[in-house]
């Protein structure tokens, strides 16, 4: 009879470091860096779609570069600096409010890893023009169709945060 | 209370809402945030498959490998045995004996295969089956017997982990018998096919048949100048929605807790409760955010919401735990609804000056199909209407609606006037409007019937074709088919359509509006957020007709509080659910206003009115404060005024509640009740003749929703819907292998959502009118632009080839032999 289990050994403990906290835990190393954030550590925004690379709703920012976490191992991430949606509220980004004022979503089960997107964008290019917007979002799926708003929440976002910064 | 002073109408469906003011303080106001907004994009906002439970377990379901199969023997002792797992429900236990898949207890009783809205409204269709066979619908909630690759069947597993859970599926040791299967309509109705489903029907493929005759097609043939015939296909597309399907269900001893991602949430409870013997007042319902249905994970009898209720209830009942059902994205694709496949014959007939006599429709749909004559009847005065309607079992996964069950009927309109205008040499927008109308008749007449019953008299299509010709500068870009190539190389095209604006989903809604005694109120009705903005919406009504801030109104809609509105709204249902909402605030107020007049006694004290000397009339209400309307200098804000009046313990008011609820017509499409609001759509193409690639520069949309209520929720539905139509237009399909069945693209990659690059522009118009059946004169938005847009990109696409491409969707492959045959008529081809 088969006797596998999921535990049997394969676990390493690791410590990531996601949004300034420190979280130290045994990771199998088949975990995607997304059921980790999502399933491990209750972080939701980081959220579920396509599970196949395709959608960009599981996106979080590694070292500065957009990643798709259901795409990533978590046991990799090691020492790599993360950060998922939940932290832009906690650092006084402006891009959650730009976006609710813009009505940059719909149901907004894909909206998270629009956020992280185009906050890896504004991070490295604070005055995006409209085409790298486009450039940025265009491999994010928002199946409620909602894109046009995204360039303007972006740009509005862009804008708060040139004015923070006078 | 004097509801008649309150202007809160009766139920009078054909009655317009007579209270429309000139000014709103918030009603139609740009520049609201969404009020879910920075919970959906900062990431806090719930959504079923983010509930977590102590102790919960997951339960996979296994995927049927064939398209038409039966299991002969089963063995889930390997399955059972791994650690980890908690309990194997197989689909021969008791517990499923009794539990057919779709149930009859709430008002979607049509059965599984013709649920829509519409499919008694004729009363003249005929069941292919017994009435038995109908209710029994698709088997068991879990059975022995495939009827489509992916079909739930055989066993469920509840494991401690998802992968576990997954694993030991793989475990379940099956034989399977195969079985002869059939994938096209036209072939499973041929003599001798194989019976895709003989449980239902063990004589033929066929499910529902349907016959509508108004007036005399022949005459209105013998009539015509002209006489066409032409075909048209529509091949399934799928939801592909954004939040995976699942349920958590929790039984604790003689109580239930839910939590649905159900578009119809408390109908999912009702069928729960009676298949499993549950008193529903020992059920508790949660609905999360709705990571989006469209209507295609909105039938509460699927399985994606009762089947996985029922199999999370058992297994729950069985471990002890919450259990968590939950579909991949796979299984999404395979159980969630697809639009049908349909067939398509017209003949029309027609005088010189575009004037339509006579329109003959013979469609052959497959599993429930939606018939393609009635915005026809509805929204034409073309006197003579037949149609022939056949509806097909064939072993793919279930057709329901979808985004919507209007589909197949706006398509065929669409059509119909694209090719009559062809034919003429005539502009289609002429066309449009030499027969726009309803149930036959002209637009004198509907000026007649909008006077009668209280309507402003205004076309509404005449009216949206103006302001869109404008914004499209349609007179200059509109040129004969396939007469104008670009610099770039590609053929330019132009095209419209047009249909009524959506008014279809009535019925019922009840809400309640508390005030709390720091002024400020809840909206209280359980309703399932579906990305409209009902959250916002409600609270604007509400705000305003109370006269508060719209800081100080909230609706959290995600508990069950024993109301229920309908879903989606925004969508339709806001022509039934707003007027809930709007008639109890109306209440609140004057009650509010009562007790600003009149002492509160708590315990032994008196204290006095806020304005003693008063009567409530002498009082209004603004910002959140009460004021006299003589000298608004004297004011005491809201909150001063409730204070001490509700729900404090000593109190001797009773508390600030009121409710309503209200009927909107009857469910589906009626007679006499006339659609009056229109919609229209101009489109700009690029066909490229090498590759029958083709880009959508800019499609205008014109909407007149009657009366916005907040105009970027409109907007957002008008480019959101461009979105998911033009995809339908060019390239979403459901791929079938054609000797198995096997789906070859259920995922998100080999299926093709568009995406911010697949449309250049879209320009959003809202027309107000106020010709609505909802209260403000407002009527729904939601469904239409993706149901509408495949119809004018097709016929931009006509406008730059010369030649149609009247099989959906138009991939390059068939605009290039669309290309080809076009060349070959103007002798091209050397």
């Amino acid at each position: 009879m088969v006797q596998k289990h999921q535990d049997d050994g394969g676990g390493k403990k690791i410590t990531l470091k996601i949004n300034d906290n420190e979280y130290s835990m045994v990771i199998e190393p088949h975990w995607t860096l997304r059921e980790v954030i999502h399933d491990k550590l209750g972080l939701t925004g980081t959220k579920e779609m396509c599970d196949k690379g395709a959608c960009g709703s599981c996106t979080v920012i590694m070292d500065g570069r957009p990643i798709l976490s259901c795409m990533t191992l978590a046991i990799e991430c090691e020492g790599r600096k993360i950060e998922t949606v939940e932290n832009l509220e906690v650092v006084g980004n402006p891009l959650v409010e730009a976006y609710a004022d813009n009505h940059a979503m719909q149901c907004g089960y894909c909206t998270p890893g629009f956020v992280m997107t185009a906050k890896a964008l504004l991070d490295r290019n604070p005055d995006p023009a409209v085409e790298q917007i486009k450039d940025a979002l265009e491999g994010n799926i928002c199946r409620c169709g909602t894109y046009p708003a995204h360039i303007d929440a972006v740009l509005d976002a862009a804008k708060r945060l040139e004015g923070g910064k006078k | 209370m004097d509801k008649k002073k309150l202007g809160i109408m009766e139920i009078e469906p054909l009655v317009r809402d007579r209270y429309i003011q000139d000014e709103f303080n918030l009603i139609g106001k740009r520049g609201i945030s969404r009020m879910c907004g920075k919970e959906k994009a900062g990431g806090r906002a719930e959504y079923t498959r983010d509930v977590q439970l102590p102790g919960m377990l997951y339960c996979r379901i296994l995927p049927s490998p064939y398209a038409h199969a039966k299991i002969k023997s089963m063995n889930t002792e390997k399955a059972e045995a791994l650690p980890g797992v908690r309990a194997v429900l197989r689909y021969d236990d008791p517990e499923l004996a009794d539990k057919p898949l779709y149930g009859l207890e709430t008002k979607f009783n049509a059965g599984h295969l013709a649920s829509d809205g519409q499919a008694f409204y004729h009363g003249k269709h005929e069941l292919a089956v017994t009435l038995e066979q109908w209710k029994q619908g698709a088997g068991r909630v879990l059975d022995g017997v495939a009827w489509w690759e992916g079909h739930p069947v055989g066993a469920a597993v509840a494991a401690d982990t998802p992968e576990l859970a997954t694993e030991a599926l793989g475990l379940i040791e099956i034989e399977w018998e195969e079985l002869p299967l059939v994938l096209d309509p036209l072939e499973a109705l041929k003599p001798g096919a194989p019976l895709a489903a003989e449980e239902i029907n063990n004589r033929n493929n066929i499910i529902r048949k349907l016959k509508v005759e108004h007036g005399d097609v022949e005459k209105g043939f013998k009539e015509a100048d002209k006489v066409i015939k032409f075909d048209a296909r529509r091949r399934p597309y799928t939801v592909a929605d954004a939040e995976p399907m699942s349920d958590v269900i929790q039984w604790k001893g003689d109580n239930v807790e839910i939590w649905a991602h159900q578009q119809q949430a408390y109908d999912g409870k009702i069928i729960f409760g009676m298949k499993m013997g549950i008193p529903l007042n020992r059920i508790k319902l949660h609905v999360p955010y709705q990571g989006s249905q469209f209507g295609g994970g909105g039938n509460p009898m699927m399985h994606h919401t009762h089947g996985v209720h029922i199999i999370s209830g058992i297994l729950s009942k069985r471990t002890g735990r919450p259990v968590k059902t939950f579909y991949d994205r796979k299984d999404n694709f395979y159980n969630l609804s697809q639009d049908t496949d349909c067939h398509t014959s017209f003949k029309v007939g027609f005088k010189n000056d575009g004037t339509i006599t006579s329109v003959k429709i013979d469609n052959i749909c497959a599993k429930m199909g939606q018939y393609g004559i009635d915005h026809f009847e509805e929204n034409t005065r073309i006197p003579n209407l037949a149609l022939n309607y056949l509806e097909a079992n064939i072993n793919v996964a279930p057709a329901y609606w979808f985004r919507c069950e209007q589909n197949h009927n706006a398509l065929c309109l669409s059509l119909v006037i694209d090719h009559v205008a062809a034919a003429l040499g005539m502009d289609p927008v002429e066309v449009s409007l030499k027969n726009d109308g309803a149930e036959g008749r002209d637009m004198e007449y509907l000026s007649k019937f909008k006077v009668e019953h209280g309507f402003p008299d205004r076309d509404s299509l005449a009216e949206a074709i103006e302001m869109g010709k404008e914004a499209f500068d349609w007179d200059s870009k509109w040129h004969a088919p396939g007469t104008k190539m670009l610099p770039n190389g590609k053929l330019h095209g132009v095209g419209f359509t047009w249909d009524h604006e959506w008014d279809d989903t009535r019925g019922t809604a009840c809400a309640g509006v508390l005030m709390h005694c720091d002024g400020t109120v809840d909206i209280l009705s359980q309703k399932s957020d579906d990305g409209l903005n009902a959250m916002t919406t409600h609270c604007q009504i509400v705000a305003e007709e109370m006269g508060l801030k719209l800081a100080d109104v909230n609706f959290r809609f995600f508990e069950e509080v024993g109301f229920q509105m309908m879903t989606p709204d925004g969508s339709c249902n806001l022509a039934v659910d707003a007027y809930c909402t709007r008639n109890a605030a109306r209440e609140a107020r004057q009650k509010l206003l009562e007790y600003a007049t009149t002492p509160v006694k708590v315990l032994e004290i008196e204290y006095p009115a806020a304005f003693p000397e008063h009567h409530p009339d002498d009082l209004d209400v603004k910002d959140s404060i009460v004021y006299l309307k003589a000298n608004p200098d004297k004011n005491v804000p809201v909150a001063e005024v409730v204070k001490r009046a509700v729900l404090n313990q000593g109190g001797t008011r009773a508390p600030l509640f009121t409710w309503n609820w209200h009927r909107q017509g009857r469910y589906g499409t009626e007679e006499g009740r006339h659609r009056l609001t229109r919609q229209a759509y101009f489109a700009e193409v690029e066909v490229d003749p090498e590759t029958g690639g083709v880009d959508v520069k800019t499609i205008v949309n014109i909407n007149d929703v009657g009366k916005a209520i907040s105009p970027e929720t409109c907007e957002g539905q008008q480019y959101g819907g461009d979105y998911m139509g033009v995809g339908r237009a060019l390239a979403e399909e459901v791929i079938y292998d054609p000797k198995t069945g096997v789906k070859l693209n259920a995922n998100l990659i080999d299926y093709k959502v568009f995406t911010m690059r697949d449309i250049d522009e879209t320009v959003n118009l809202l027309l107000e009118t106020g010709m609505g059946y909802g209260p403000y004169g407002l009527n729904g938005i939601g469904e239409c632009i993706a149901t509408i847009v495949p119809g004018v990109i097709g016929n931009a696409i006509y406008n730059a080839i010369g030649e149609r491409v009247d099989d959906h969707p138009m991939t390059p492959d068939k605009v290039l032999a669309a290309i080809e045959k076009a060349k070959a008529k103007r002798g091209d081809v050397k």
